[in-house]
């Protein structure tokens, strides 16, 4: 879970897997990703609580849609 | 497993160490906070840090890592309203250190893993302020709530 100066970078890291090609994006599609409740609300007093909500169930569930999988998983 | 309300005020109380000191709580201090046993403050740690998802030091009771922060230095150092003393968990949880400091600017600098040179991302609640370099990209080689020996490197 890194970040590289580009996409050319990242492709040459001796850690990079063509299964997860996916998982490759602009810094700013995975602040968006990093953006769902689930990593919003971990400043409220009741974080643990919210996140075996209904609300927050279902945002984990919002947020497991966006996240890549490796290629394999999907078929 | 600690009740919901306990789990609740340890979450709490380790984050807000985290966000003001740049450090977690031994469990003798978080017992002591939340006031309960030194064997209950221990196991909340466990706890807490096994559903976060973050991790002890092998073998201790030391927090480690407590999402989107690490305790232990990563390459990802924080800069919190121009304040050092702070690494992220890892680059992507890096990009949400802003929603647990609303209205200051969270800046992230950490050397590219492919060539050594430094990159830079600086966010303040929903602005990008600042990527360089711009075609900066983020990466994962395992899926995210993976392993968790897996964690740090992916």
């Amino acid at each position: 879970m890194n970040l590289f100066r580009s996409e050319e970078h990242a492709k040459r890291w001796n850690g990079y897997d063509p299964a997860m090609a996916d998982a490759l994006k602009p810094v700013a599609e995975w602040a968006d990703i990093f953006s769902n409740p689930f990593f919003r609300q971990r400043g409220r007093a009741d974080y643990i609580s919210w996140t075996r909500s209904d609300d927050g169930a279902a945002t984990f569930t919002l947020l497991r849609s966006q996240l890549p999988r490796p290629i394999e998983a999907t078929r | 497993m600690a009740d919901l309300e306990l789990l609740d005020r340890g979450y709490s109380a380790i984050m807000a160490e985290v966000v003001d000191r740049g450090r977690a709580p031994h469990f003798t201090e978080l017992a002591a906070d939340l006031g309960i046993g030194l064997e209950e403050g221990r196991q909340l740690i466990h706890d807490l840090v096994a559903m976060t998802p973050g991790w002890v030091h092998p073998g201790t009771d030391y927090v480690a890592s407590f999402p989107p922060f690490n305790l232990q230095p990563t390459h990802y150092s924080v800069t919190i309203d121009g304040q050092p003393g702070w690494y992220a968990q890892c680059g992507l949880e890096a990009t949400a250190i802003r929603w647990l400091v609303p209205g200051k600017t969270a800046r992230i600098e950490a050397p590219c893993l492919c060539c050594g040179e430094p990159m830079v991302l600086e966010m303040c609640d929903e602005e990008i302020l600042a990527v360089d370099p711009e075609p900066m990209v983020g990466y994962t080689s395992a899926e995210i709530g993976g392993s968790a020996d897996s964690r740090p490197f992916r």
